[in-house]
């Protein structure tokens, strides 16, 4: 590869992860890789055998500010475009298949920073998709296990469950917002 | 003159239905100051209608006024206020507004005129014609008794379909005042109807076939519209959706942005389901449905579409399609309204009240909607529900009402939660049929007066949500601490702000705006989270007068407080700003006026000051902190005992909320001691005159500030 074909490359980096993006996936280098390759960028990237494509892509998307990078938990990195698939989104995606810490990392950024308790509806919505049974089944593992010990449920005066982190709301405070929360409806 | 300003239509029509005169005042000449809508309305009683007016004398006028962005491409501009001495203001009758959505705004500025101001009372029942520059008082002899839809068909099949109907009930005729007017079959303004009724004036018709002109530069118009779109919401400017999705950065399950991708209106014919970007201009009528939102799940597979009002894309009146409540209760299947106007007849029962409430509730909602949009019934905010309820399971009503009235009341399928029980009561309240139905018909004040019961039984007990002079709180301390108390005391109704709630909830993390607060108000303590407010400090009660000052502009200006002001957006690249001068940057355009965001709040403060002139005025005194800002003894207790400023109350201390209005009045220019203006604060908005009139009669604060 030139140097002046470079901007080409990073132009097609960007528009394969943007079409990742706009499927809502998250790629890894390898496949965009993949992808440029199917864009017929093959030669581009096999000009410097020992240079392996991964690294020169992982290198270029580095620099592309429009581009995000996330840790995944697989240990390797991911990439997104923000505008197109959200940071919230694209983290929801990373921990789909460990349900406890999907669960555990969305209670707690919902404690953290808005901050409010979630009612357990919630993920048994889209993009969460949980089955009762999982969720029942994540919430025995998470009491359990000492790195979810913070993870807590109110249950409001109408029956509902809702869920926070004890690190970032108080059990009173949780127990508030969730009352109001289902009242709402009832404060148009 | 009139012919050299855009956005106003340049006249303003009065009707004296006592002598028949019809006609024409310039309404720059008259009004350019106080803009419009509320502001005109205000004036009007300020220079025509002498305090001690009651709400249904002739000397009372009724101005139904429109705002100099009504009728453009604004959107969110379809806002009628109806102006008057308020008849459910308790205990003396005072100046009030009631709002409508609908089309009826845009039509009296495309017929020529920027306000209906309608005089004196007709000897029989009349309806009024206003096709262009043609107006008739007509008989509507054939009309009176009927309800709501069939007035608005007759009228329409007279008149063509392209006109737009403002008409009475049966509680409007019978001067009921929870009496109110609808136009365009669902958009209410509560607490006028009686007083149409009072006058004899069924109906008022308005075919227009001119359009509001734009003084300033098309293009920049146009961009300035496209640029409001991209930082609108959903309903209630919640700028964030109610679920996770790629393209959101933040989600909030409470959010009116109900819209999901997926979800189907699935009583369209046919079915329509929602697709696409959910940031696509094009698909901003998908993100709001208010039946979803408030009724659960259950409601998208009744759900035909959205209605709304004049160029707004949110289209909050969720149309529904209920086939069972034609079988069960004999009523048509097709009901549309938003808030507590669907919800009006759920809030009856309080098995109903729990949760989304599920299918149950949305027939209760259908019978409600059926009767209270034909026979013209008002909720006053769902305080007549409230009242009800605390009336039945108190057990007022046994203990007052005769036995034989008591007996006639279907009690049994109230208790079971069955809506045919409406079928009996809202026909009583509507005709103010026996005691129940009277005192009912006659606003919450009725209540302590006909049965002598204390206000302190309700203003004590929260759960009745009672704020003070006849009408409950709307978005106080459980949505905005000392904010929300401030802005309730100021109205001699429920407050009907928006300005403040719709960025408190706006969905966004508590950071953002923090950040957003103090880019705008000077500070990040203008706001606390929910449930976890810290003391009074003038920052607070900045936001608090700005949200004032937005909604009377809102309301003068023609455009909607119940999305406005658009301060927070869902644009990420924004940083979730919206903007804060977009409403002078729109009149400025519309007129040709340059107007900075400044003098435009001057204006709003005007209008405001106007209001509180005219408070003073009526109630004869000028000490509105003791007499007039009251709040009621419920905000300061907690039913867990919690002190005020711990997380998890919405508890407010005394001293504090003392000292809150001391920050506002000082914000406002007030004296704090009486929380009246002074003649050089009335003199300093262009009121001179009211300020001088003030003084005439001693209700200005003593030492002249």
């Amino acid at each position: 590869m030139s140097a002046g074909d470079a901007p080409d490359l990073g132009k097609a980096i960007v528009e394969a992860v943007r079409e990742a993006s706009a499927e809502a996936r998250l790629v890894g280098a390898d496949e965009v890789v993949e992808r440029l390759r199917a864009r017929g960028f093959g030669e581009c990237l096999d000009t410097e055998p020992e240079v392996d494509p991964c690294r020169r892509v992982e290198a270029l998307l580095s620099g592309l500010p429009e581009i995000a990078s996330l840790a995944s938990l697989s240990g390797r990195a991911v990439y997104h475009d923000p505008a197109l698939l959200s940071r919230t989104y694209a983290r929801i995606l990373d921990r789909k298949g460990v349900t406890a810490l999907l669960m555990a990392e969305e209670i707690r950024a919902n404690s953290r920073d808005y901050p409010r308790p979630v009612p357990v509806e919630l993920f048994e919505a889209p993009p969460f998709d949980l089955a009762p049974e999982a969720i029942e089944a994540a919430f025995k593992a998470m009491a359990a296990s000492e790195e979810f010990r913070d993870i807590a449920f109110t249950t409001t005066s109408q029956g509902t469950v809702y869920l926070f982190s004890s690190l970032h709301l108080e059990r009173d405070y949780a127990t508030f917002l969730a009352e109001q929360d289902e009242t709402f409806s009832m404060n148009p | 003159m009139a012919a050299s300003r855009g956005g106003f239509a340049g006249k303003v029509l009065r009707v004296d239905l006592s002598t028949g005169k019809i006609g024409v005042q310039d309404t720059i000449e008259r009004y350019e100051a106080v803009l419009g809508g509320a502001g005109l309305g205000y004036r009007v009683l300020w220079d025509e209608v002498p305090a001690g007016t009651g709400p249904f004398d002739a000397a009372n006028k009724l101005v139904f006024a429109a705002g100099a962005l009504v009728g453009t491409s604004v959107p969110c501009n379809g806002r009628t206020t109806i102006t008057t001495i308020f008849p459910t203001c308790w205990p003396r009758p005072l100046v009030g507004s009631g709002h409508m959505g609908g089309h009826f705004a845009a039509k009296l500025k495309y017929a020529g005129y920027d306000a209906l101001i309608v005089e004196g009372k007709a000897d029989r029942p009349v309806w009024l014609m206003i096709r262009d520059a043609k107006v008739e008082i007509r008989d509507a002899g054939h009309l009176w008794g009927s309800g709501i839809r069939r007035t608005t068909l007759e009228l329409s099949q007279e008149m063509g379909p392209d006109c737009v109907v403002a008409a009475i009930g049966q509680a409007g005729e019978s001067q009921a005042p929870m009496g109110m007017v609808i136009n365009s079959v669902s958009h209410s303004a509560g607490g006028v109807g009686g007083v149409m009724g009072a006058k004899n004036l069924k109906a008022v018709a308005v075919q227009g076939s001119g359009a509001v002109r734009i003084a300033g530069d098309k293009a920049e118009w146009e961009k300035l519209v496209k640029f409001h779109l991209s930082i609108l919401g959903a309903n209630n400017q919640h700028v964030v959706p109610s679920f996770p999705t790629p393209q959101a950065e933040y989600y909030n399950p409470a959010s009116r942005w109900v819209g999901q991708p997926g979800r189907r209106w699935g009583a369209a014919k046919p079915p329509v389901e929602l697709t696409g970007d959910i940031h696509d201009l094009s698909r901003i009528v998908y993100r709001t449905n208010s039946a979803a939102f408030f009724l659960g799940e259950e409601a998208w597979k009744y759900t035909v579409r959205g209605n709304g009002c004049t160029a707004c894309p949110i289209r909050c009146h969720t149309m529904l399609r209920v086939p069972s409540v034609t079988v069960k209760y004999g009523i048509p299947d097709m009901a549309q309204n938003t808030c507590i106007a669907l919800q009006f007849g759920r809030m009856f029962f309080k098995g109903l009240m729990a949760g989304k409430g599920g299918e149950a509730a949305i027939e209760a909602c259908m019978v409600g909607m059926h009767l209270a949009d034909d026979m013209g019934v008002w909720s006053n905010y769902g305080q007549l529900q409230r009242d009800l309820r605390k009336l039945y399971e108190g057990g007022y009503l046994k203990a007052r009402l005769g036995s034989k009235e008591y007996a006639s009341i279907p009690w049994d399928k109230y208790d079971r939660n069955d809506p045919a029980f409406l079928l009996d009561l809202v026909p009583r309240i509507a005709n103010r049929q026996g005691e129940l139905g009277d005192v009912l018909s006659r606003g919450t004040g009725a209540i302590f007066d006909t049965w002598s019961i204390p206000e302190s039984d309700w203003a004590d007990d929260h759960s009745t949500t009672y704020w003070k002079m006849g009408h409950p709180k709307h978005h106080a301390n459980e949505d905005d601490g000392q904010c929300g108390v401030i802005i309730n005391t100021q109205y001699n109704r429920d407050a009907q702000c928006h300005s403040h709630t719709n960025f408190v909830r706006n969905g966004l993390p508590l950071a953002v705006q923090k950040k957003l607060a103090t880019d705008i108000w000077g500070s990040p303590d203008a706001l606390d989270a929910p449930g976890d407010y810290t003391p009074a400090n003038p920052y607070k009660a900045r936001r608090a007068k700005w949200s004032l000052m937005r909604k009377e502009l809102h309301d003068a200006l023609g455009v909607c407080n119940w999305m406005g002001p658009w301060v927070a957006s869902p644009r990420w690249e924004r940083g979730y700003a919206g903007d804060d001068s977009l409403e002078s940057k729109f009149l400025s355009l519309a007129t040709g006026r340059p107007m900075d965001r400044e003098e435009l709040d001057r204006a709003g403060e005007r209008i405001f000051t106007l209001h509180r002139a005219l408070t003073i005025r009526d109630m004869g005194q000028v000490d509105m902190r003791a007499g007039h800002d009251t709040v009621p003894p419920w905000v300061f207790e907690d039913a867990k005992g919690a002190a005020p400023f711990t997380k998890g109350t919405i508890r407010m201390d005394r001293a504090d909320i003392g000292r809150a209005m001391d920050f506002f009045y000082e914000a406002m220019g007030w004296d704090t001691a009486t929380g009246a203006p002074g003649k050089a604060r009335y003199a300093a908005l262009g009121l001179a005159d009211v300020g001088e009139g003030l003084a005439a009669a001693g209700l200005v604060p003593q030492d002249g500030k």
